[in-house]
């Protein structure tokens, strides 16, 4: 380097593109439902991320509707009592697995018990899971490479949940929905 | 020196009119009159040749406290060099400016001095007379009293045009920067002097036996295809081949037969019996070798047209350049007696400055790895720990031409087509370079926002680049790797250069050194040992390492892609010979 010129580091400028323009990534779109069985996925080690509520689900469209207790009390057999567990795929797309509880005598029937195995599971791994139905169960695969962790996005559970059910949320019995399902117009 | 009352010994415009010497492309310049403006003062000073030619030094400060300013400032140096006048300290170049002001868009009247300074609404010499006042340059001496007079008072418009041009321009410099760039100039000016070492007799050989080559080339190869009729490639022709050997060809939107060279190119590795007829396409179409402008000293010379193109690379002519047509024609190469040619590259450039300006730890610990590829597999969980180059050669050719895909912006359909396996293997590993580089991948999504959102991007030295109308997004991504490795370019360009050492042309990421055999390794150390001080002071001290390729006297420089044509090329010429 010449005598007067300044070093070049004395002049070089960050290639920090985008900082000052504060851009983030909206969530829009997070599914409720079993992942299907090409799916790798983790779920949250934290119970924060755990939330136990009645679901209504309408087979027909494949929508899933979260409903108040006063409203679940009124369906009765229709909705069901689950546990949301906030899950993750491996392109970083966030979902929520519905677990039902146990029913009153405290047991859970085979599907559900291996389903919540499975989440148990990936806690710690990324794994897949697919239908066995001889087995009456899911089988679980794990994924045998050293793969790195999930990346949460930077949100809240209840934000998730706000995302996952937007414009899908029952708390009175006028819902169109619930007149329906009780045979009302 | 943030303004130009910083140069207290003064800020000289200057022009140079020149032709080649002996008027032949290809040598050195000799400078035919020189003006200078103090730009402070205003005084105007003219010389004529003789006058310069007499000169030991030029005769205007070119110290440390001094500016000389020109348009196109290679061109200026290159006389510089060629009378054995030290070269100017700082340059600022308007034309290198004009080009970082304006890239990305497109002047109306193009990037020369005209250009510019219609661009600024000043006034202009009329283009026609710039014309005849070049020929009368390019006519070669003697001239007379009236010529000299009418070829300095032209000079002198230039001069002028630089006086308006300076204020004008003044307010979109960054000073600082600038005088960077004119110092690459410098480097440009050496590498023009020294030019490339071709082996002038196999051109004449090969020029000589030229068409009875092409012929037996086409009898050889296309005895096997039938496409040619004469000399000529058919389409019709092609498209029947195709059909008998049940290829599958990629068409054009109007249902054409896609008949580019990248298509062939793509294509032979998914049909290898097609790669010949490509070459020979390739061989045929690019041969253009008296175009190739060699010097009385036997040495390639042309415009390196610097900062030419948006990554601010240079950009010199195709056909006149020895590295621009077919890569079998590199075998002209051959250093002189005693002396040996080093072509050095980069490794991995792309990936490395990729994982250093993103900050993604787990590339640069890849890159560093020193076979990125692999330790991306390894990173992904595709082949256990400890994997080798030959434990895991399949699997790494694939990591490595995903690696490849995400540089070049290719999806799953072209990745597929490249590593001739299913989408569905393309889009997982392309995925899992998503997966593995999230890092990366969020600076590179920041990148395309920053580009759309504030108009503009930049290199850590400040070449820029505009965005407007309709966007690219694969090249606007792909610029940070691109634009950074043209500057870690320049910057070792100027390294080698003033430390003394030969370079005889850059070659997009590598440089073509030359080195006495006496005091080889030492040379090449030294050279090394300053790209990666360039790559250090582009990414801040990330370093980039260099892999090196030696050609000592008697042996020719070959490009391996091109060795196969270069021996049937050679071979012919012995046939023909005999006959």
């Amino acid at each position: 380097m010449t005598q007067n010129t300044p070093p070049f580091s004395s002049l070089r400028l960050t290639q920090n593109f985008g900082e000052t323009l504060g851009v983030k990534k909206v969530l829009t779109t997070v599914p409720v439902g079993r992942p299907s069985k090409d799916r790798f996925f983790r779920t949250h080690t934290s119970e924060s991320w755990v939330f136990p509520t009645w679901i209504l689900e309408n087979k027909a469209t494949g929508e899933t509707y979260l409903v108040s207790a006063e409203v679940a009390s009124a369906l009765d057999d229709q909705v069901r009592a689950v546990e949301l567990y906030a899950a993750i795929d491996r392109q970083n797309n966030p979902f929520l697995i519905p677990i039902p509880l146990p029913g009153p005598n405290g047991v859970r029937n085979r599907w559900h018990e291996s389903l919540a195995q499975a989440v148990e599971k990936a806690k710690s791994v990324w794994i897949r899971i697919s239908a066995n139905k001889d087995l009456g169960g899911y089988d679980i695969f794990e994924a045998t490479a050293k793969l790195p962790g999930p990346v949460w996005p930077d949100i809240t559970m209840d934000e998730l949940l706000e995302v996952a059910f937007k414009g899908r949320v029952i708390t009175s019995l006028d819902h169109p929905i619930v007149q329906e399902r009780l045979g009302g117009i | 020196m943030n303004q130009l009352s910083d140069f207290t010994d003064g800020v000289f415009l200057i022009d140079f009119e020149f032709r080649p010497e002996n008027g032949r492309e290809g040598n050195t310049p000799e400078p035919v009159c020189l003006v200078v403006k103090d730009f402070l003062s205003g005084v105007t000073s003219r010389y004529w040749k003789d006058d310069i030619h007499s000169r030991s030094s030029a005769p205007f400060s070119v110290g440390r406290a001094a500016l000389c300013v020109a348009y196109f400032a290679s061109a200026e140096m290159d006389c510089f060099l060629k009378l054995g006048w030290q070269l100017p300290e700082n340059v600022l170049d308007l034309y290198v400016e004009f080009r970082r002001l304006t890239n990305g868009t497109t002047p109306p009247n193009g990037a020369g001095l005209l250009g510019a300074l219609l661009y600024f609404g000043l006034p202009t010499i009329a283009a026609q007379h710039k014309d005849a006042m070049r020929d009368l340059t390019l006519r070669g001496g003697p001239w007379s009293e009236q010529e000299q007079i009418g070829l300095l008072d032209y000079c002198e418009t230039d001069v002028v045009a630089l006086e308006l041009l300076l204020p004008a321009m003044l307010p979109t410099l960054d000073l600082p920067r600038a005088l960077m760039r004119g110092r690459y100039m410098k480097a440009v000016s050496h590498m023009h002097t020294t030019g490339t070492p071709i082996d002038t007799q196999m051109q004449l050989e090969i020029a000589t036996y030229w068409e009875q080559i092409q012929d037996a080339l086409i009898e050889e190869i296309d005895a096997s295809y039938g496409v040619f009729e004469g000399r000529t490639f058919k389409t019709k022709n092609w498209a029947d081949y195709l059909q008998k050997e049940g290829i599958a060809w990629p068409r054009l939107a109007t249902g054409r037969l896609e008949l580019t060279d990248d298509t062939f190119k793509q294509m032979a590795r998914i049909h290898p019996k097609v790669a010949p007829i490509r070459e020979l396409r390739s061989a045929l179409s690019e041969m253009r070798l008296s175009n190739i402008t060699v010097g009385d000293d036997g040495r390639n010379r042309c415009l390196l047209s610097p900062f030419a193109s948006k990554t601010g690379r240079n950009q010199p002519s195709n056909s006149k350049f020895i590295f621009g047509p077919s890569v079998w024609l590199r075998g002209l190469i051959k250093p002189s007696e005693g002396y040996c040619l080093v072509y050095i590259d980069y490794s991995q450039q792309e990936f490395g400055i990729a994982a250093a300006l993103s900050g993604d730890e787990k590339m640069m610990e890849a890159y560093q790895s020193g076979d990125p590829y692999l330790a991306f597999a390894i990173q992904a969980g595709a082949v256990p720990q400890g994997a080798t180059k030959q434990s895991h050669k399949a699997e790494r050719e694939q990591f490595k031409a995903c690696v490849l895909a995400v540089q070049y912006g290719m999806g799953e359909i072209s990745l597929a087509q490249r590593i001739n396996q299913p989408v569905a293997r393309a889009r997982q590993l392309l995925n899992l370079h998503r997966q593995t580089y999230r890092t990366f991948w969020a600076w590179s999504d920041a990148t395309q926002d920053e580009a759309i959102l504030n108009g503009k991007l930049w290199t850590t030295f400040g070449w820029e680049i505009r965005v407007s109308g309709q966007v690219n997004a694969r090249s606007l991504r792909n610029f940070p790797m691109q634009g950074n490795g043209a500057e870690m370019l320049r910057i070792a360009c100027i390294f080698l250069t003033e430390a003394g050492i030969r370079v005889c042309a850059p070659v997009h990421d590598a440089l073509l050194i030359e080195l006495p055999l006496d005091g080889l390794e030492e040379g090449l150390a030294k050279a090394q040992a300053l790209m990666r001080q360039a790559s250090s002071a582009v990414l801040g001290d990330f370093e980039l390492g260099s892999d090196a390729k030696i050609v000592c006297y008697p042996d020719r420089y070959m490009d391996e892609r091109g060795q196969v044509m270069w021996d049937t090329v050679m071979s012919l010429i012995q046939k023909i010979k005999g006959q």
